[in-house]
């Protein structure tokens, strides 16, 4: 058995919906039932074989090759096993799924993330607005699991966030954090304006401080924080390489709303 | 009959008779090991004897910051109860008044398990809603604001059914000082050994009881079989020439682990003991009937 290969090979304007390729979707099927799937968007019907060249067939480690960002909804609402994207990715990458892992060598366009439950994303480029955020008919962003972002995000980063981790090696665009209900964002670069706003409880950590902070969030000063040492530890342990000072400034809010989060700026 | 020596030390033939109890694991770390320490100096203070301390506990060893989640100084403690409600109460108390109380203390799980004793569950209230709750790895932490910043304590612990208290060995010799001498080798090899504590002080108990007394009302009183003043009046099981009796008692997570320990021991005493007046090694049981653990000393030094 090797690894189910999917290679991208037309061009294309049409944006194609991938979310049938998933492992849990695809165990069982044949490469001819796989070849026949429906693929779409518009009155076309294109299938997955007019698209793609097939190769392997183990389902549960599924490579995408040389897609661009047209290719949405790729391994949404994914349960398990491993999606690999050689190339970038459309809207709503992983949005909704509950469990496996999925790893993008390029960039995500928006919603990548959004509303997932569990499991791992790993984007080595960018990421769109709205990553870890909150997708139509839902009621929270990301809810478990763990988004690493390796380059800059959108806007409304984990917007609605409930539980999981979120760690941007780059900058994040305005909003970082909006009305997070819980979990952790950690932002090595530049946030843009309105960090934290609406922020419920949950943390947000990040390596430079705004440029301008909301006027409701209190400050605590600079102090010690055990729990960044748990937090280095651990991130250094599964998957960025990360290195801080278990010392920040808390800024504690968003005191226009429950305001019992908090703006961790490492010192 | 041959009797069994060891370095010119008898080893008797008998068995050391245990019991299950339920125990747990937990690391204490702080900015220092000295403070850790202290920390579980205190939460593991008055936990000699289930009898009347409610829990035995007890230091395992000392951790390397590398071994710790948090990368400070820290220090394993081990506890154990005789009922699962027991050691729950028992432990939200010690870790509530002695760890959370102590500068720059956290609090971690140190035992796997499917059930689970509540940690920082229950000591989370403290915080008066201003604790927050982080998962870290699959794991729930809470960050207790306390003066002098945050004590950082995990939600839960696990526990084990299979644990076992009250292995021991009795240490007979013709002198105070190489009996006490003998115990203290005894409890720095079992030390070492890993999943075992030796509760009582320093590791040795010298008041070593029978079930019942003649009192009304006192469950527990003097062995006065192996009390060497009353060697002339009662059945003893005493050597007229010897001169004190100890006995170091153990309690561990697993049985393997007290025979490991035991064995551990009884080496520790048998070296340079004949020298010393060490002459037997023994160990106490109550005929077989109440523990489900028999550690037979023969056996475990073969």
């Amino acid at each position: 058995m090797s690894a189910l290969t999917l290679k991208f090979a037309i061009k294309s304007k049409q944006r194609f919906d991938l979310s049938l390729l998933t492992p849990q979707r695809l165990a069982g099927l044949n490469a001819g039932e796989i070849a026949a799937l429906i693929i779409g968007t518009t009155r076309d019907p294109v299938t997955v074989g007019d698209v793609f060249k097939l190769k392997g067939n183990e389902a549960a480690k599924l490579r995408l090759v040389g897609t661009n960002a047209n290719c949405d909804r790729i391994g949404q609402r994914m349960t398990e096993g491993e999606i690999i994207v050689d190339g970038d990715a459309g809207a709503y990458l992983g949005s909704l799924m509950r469990g496996g892992t999925i790893n993008v060598s390029g960039s995500a366009g928006p919603f990548a993330g959004a509303a997932m439950a569990g499991g791992v994303i790993e984007i080595a480029g960018d990421a769109g607005d709205r990553a870890g955020g909150i997708v139509v008919g839902e009621s929270f962003g990301m809810r478990g699991g763990r988004l690493t972002i390796g380059g800059k995000a959108g806007a409304m980063l984990g917007e609605r966030m409930r539980r999981g981790l979120i760690v941007v090696s780059g900058g994040a665009g305005d909003y970082a954090g909006a009305r997070m209900i819980a979990g952790t964002i950690l932002i090595k670069g530049r946030v843009g304006r309105w960090a934290g706003y609406g922020l419920r409880r949950g943390s947000l950590i990040l390596s430079k401080e705004p440029k301008d902070l909301l006027p409701t969030f209190g400050d605590c000063g600079t102090l010690d924080f055990n729990y960044l040492r748990l937090l280095e530890r651990h991130l250094r342990a599964t998957c960025a390489q990360v290195k801080f000072k278990p010392r920040a400034r808390r800024l504690i809010g968003d005191m226009a709303v429950l305001g019992k989060g908090e703006m961790l700026i490492l010192a | 009959m041959s009797t069994l020596k060891l370095k010119d030390v008898e080893i008797v033939e008998t068995f050391a008779e245990a019991f299950p109890m339920v125990g747990t694991r937990i690391i204490i770390t702080a900015p220092t090991l000295e403070w850790a320490l202290i920390a579980a100096r205190t939460m593991t203070g008055f936990a000699t004897s289930v009898i009347a301390c409610g829990a035995e506990a007890g230091i395992e060893r000392e951790l390397n910051p590398s071994e710790t989640l948090d990368g400070r100084p820290g220090v394993s403690v081990l506890v154990f109860a005789m009922e699962t409600e027991k050691l729950q109460r028992q432990l939200r108390n010690r870790v509530g008044q002695c760890v959370l109380t102590s500068p720059g203390s956290a609090c971690f799980a140190g035992l796997d398990g499917e059930r689970k004793l509540k940690l920082g569950a229950s000591l989370r209230f403290f915080g008066d809603g201003w604790q927050m709750s982080k998962m870290i790895g699959g794991r729930r932490f809470w960050r207790i604001p306390v003066m002098d910043g945050e004590f950082v304590c995990e939600e839960k612990v696990g526990l084990t059914k299979k644990a076992v208290g009250g292995g021991n060995l009795l240490v007979l010799g013709r002198s105070h000082a190489g009996v006490l001498a003998a115990c203290e080798r005894a409890v720095k090899a079992i030390g070492a050994c890993g999943e075992v504590i030796t509760p009582f002080p320093g590791g040795v108990v010298r008041s070593g009881s029978k079930v019942g007394s003649r009192y009304k009302g006192q469950i527990a009183s003097t062995n006065d079989a192996y009390c060497p003043t009353l060697k002339g009046a009662v059945n003893t099981e005493l050597p007229l020439d010897v001169e004190a009796v100890m006995e170091v008692v153990i309690d561990g997570l697993t049985a393997p682990a007290i025979a490991k320990a035991m064995r551990a021991g009884i080496h520790a005493i048998a070296q340079g003991g004949a020298v010393a007046g060490v002459t037997h090694i023994s160990a106490g049981n109550y005929g077989g009937n109440l523990g489900p653990h028999h550690f037979h000393l023969k056996e475990i030094i073969a």
